[in-house]
């Protein structure tokens, strides 16, 4: 059903070596600016010197750029030409289409909301492109967050793909034995059934083997688990998560400040 | 320190093992969905699931897990939208703790209420993180209703007071039907298998009691919501 699950790519950069969780404050300090920073077109600012630099920088300037253009612009797009047409207020007039006006200050409000949506979105996405999902969490669970909650993130990333393929095999199954999945409302909704619950049913029958797989492995002891993976903490990561931090203090402060 | 051991209680071995696995089901159910081209979403089924029968503070996990996935592995738009997650799972355990997962028809009003949950969340996500009009079909509803005069906030709630109780009451009542087929040897191994009581017998009557239920709800809910709206 998908060509391809997670966004990461494996490459050797700064960006690749540097800590998860430095990649995430960053990209959580990128988010609080865009929203709450001293100037409204600070969010554009950071996506053209902030984040696009850093896609480049980490070698994966050209995936960056196809999937901000896949799975973003048709978002902000039409967000853009929405709220341009259908916001209330303001007064100058640029266009006039059919009763509507489309005015400068909402075209201008627009592209802020736009913008703002853009930073967050692709700061998430350069995360994604240079961080493994479970790189993250095994970073995360050495940091204090629980066990469990790492092997479930983990987990599923493992059993997603094997249930897609089930997906993929069941639909094939229906259908070969006539199965209606296109034709009218009625007919596809009737289709839902068929499809959801061999698989449903044979993913829940799993669960209770694995409970106990994991059980008999030491799943609830309450002792410090150690890791397969280690992930470096250089003390350069540690600088500059405090430079970030330091930065939003200063620019969120500097905005009430000017207030 | 009594409700820190009532949700440990929740969370034994069975509840992490299923908690993946309903994240799984969310996922691709949702893109069944997407495929069959129905004008649903049905994204939750798996957070239901896991409220009813692992208890309200499992499916605020789940829900809250399974946005963090899917944007993750699919789409880094899902992120914003997890608070909705979340409370969608809660509000379901609740619900089954109330007893309203134990007949077809109480199911109609667990979904009803899920809904109105959901309803609630996302309005202000949608105002205040993108200015209210989202990437979703649905904005153009809210596009209207701001044109005939309304303000943002109550454009943008009525907008999810329509979408929402359709797709919440189906996603409760396929989770309630999945309930259903599994044997209760199995669900007893969950922290909350009473949630369930699967009344055998008489399920024709039982169905037709849902559907009026489903069709006076929604006959009540048209007749506040133009009121309101007009």
């Amino acid at each position: 059903m998908r060509d391809r699950l997670s966004f990461y790519i494996l490459r050797e950069s700064p960006i690749h070596r540097m800590n998860p969780l430095t990649k995430l404050t960053l990209v959580f300090s990128l988010i609080l600016l865009a929203f709450l920073g001293p100037v409204e077109w600070l969010a554009i600012l950071l996506f053209t010197t902030v984040i696009l630099p850093l896609s480049f920088l980490a070698h994966v300037g050209r995936e960056f750029l196809s999937a901000t253009a896949r799975l973003l612009l048709p978002v902000i797009g039409f967000l853009f030409v929405m709220q341009s047409i259908f916001l209330p207020g303001g007064g100058t007039a640029l266009v006039q289409v059919w009763v509507l006006d489309i005015t400068l200050e909402n075209v201008n409000i627009a592209f802020v909301n736009a913008t703002r949506i853009l930073t967050m979105i692709s700061s998430f996405l350069l995360l994604l492109l240079t961080t493994h999902p479970s790189a993250l969490m095994s970073d995360l669970a050495r940091r204090g967050v629980p066990g469990p909650i790492s092997y479930t993130v983990t987990s599923t990333l493992q059993i997603l793909p094997q249930m897609q393929v089930k997906a993929a095999t069941i639909m094939d199954a229906q259908r070969a034995r006539g199965l209606e999945t296109q034709g009218n409302l009625m007919k596809r909704i009737r289709a839902l059934l068929p499809l959801v619950a061999p698989l449903v049913f044979g993913s829940l029958v799993d669960v209770e083997e694995r409970a106990i797989a994991i059980e008999a492995r030491a799943f609830n002891s309450p002792r410090q688990k150690t890791s397969l993976v280690e992930i470096d903490d250089r003390p350069i990561d540690r600088r500059i998560r405090w430079g970030l931090i330091l930065v939003v203090i200063f620019l969120l402060g500097s905005r009430l400040w000017l207030k | 320190m009594n409700l820190i051991n009532s949700i440990k209680k929740d969370f034994n071995t069975m509840t992490w093992v299923l908690i993946p696995v309903a994240i799984a089901i969310n996922i691709v159910i949702g893109q069944f969905v997407v495929l069959l081209k129905l004008p649903v979403f049905l994204d939750s089924i798996g957070t239901v699931l896991v409220a009813v029968i692992a208890g309200p503070w499992a499916g605020a996990l789940t829900g809250t897990l399974s946005n963090i996935i899917w944007g993750l592995l699919i789409d880094p738009n899902a992120f914003p939208w997890f608070p909705v997650a979340l409370l969608i799972g809660f509000v379901a355990g609740w619900c089954a703790i109330a007893g309203l997962f134990k007949s077809w028809w109480r199911v109609v009003i667990a979904g009803f209420l899920i809904a109105i949950t959901a309803a609630l969340a996302s309005t202000p996500i949608a105002v205040y993180l993108y200015g209210g009009i989202t990437a979703s079909g649905s904005s153009f509803i809210t596009a209207f209703l701001i044109q005939t005069g309304r303000d943002m906030v109550s454009a943008v709630l009525s907008t999810n007071f329509l979408v929402e109780p359709v797709d919440k009451i189906a996603t409760a009542l396929l989770a309630f039907a999945i309930l259903e087929g599994l044997s209760s040897r199995y669900l007893a191994r969950f922290p909350r298998s009473e949630n369930v009581a699967v009344a055998k017998g008489g399920r024709t009557t039982q169905l037709i009691v849902a559907v009026l239920v489903t069709v006076f709800l929604v006959a009540l809910y048209a007749l506040v919501f133009v009121r309101l709206i007009s």
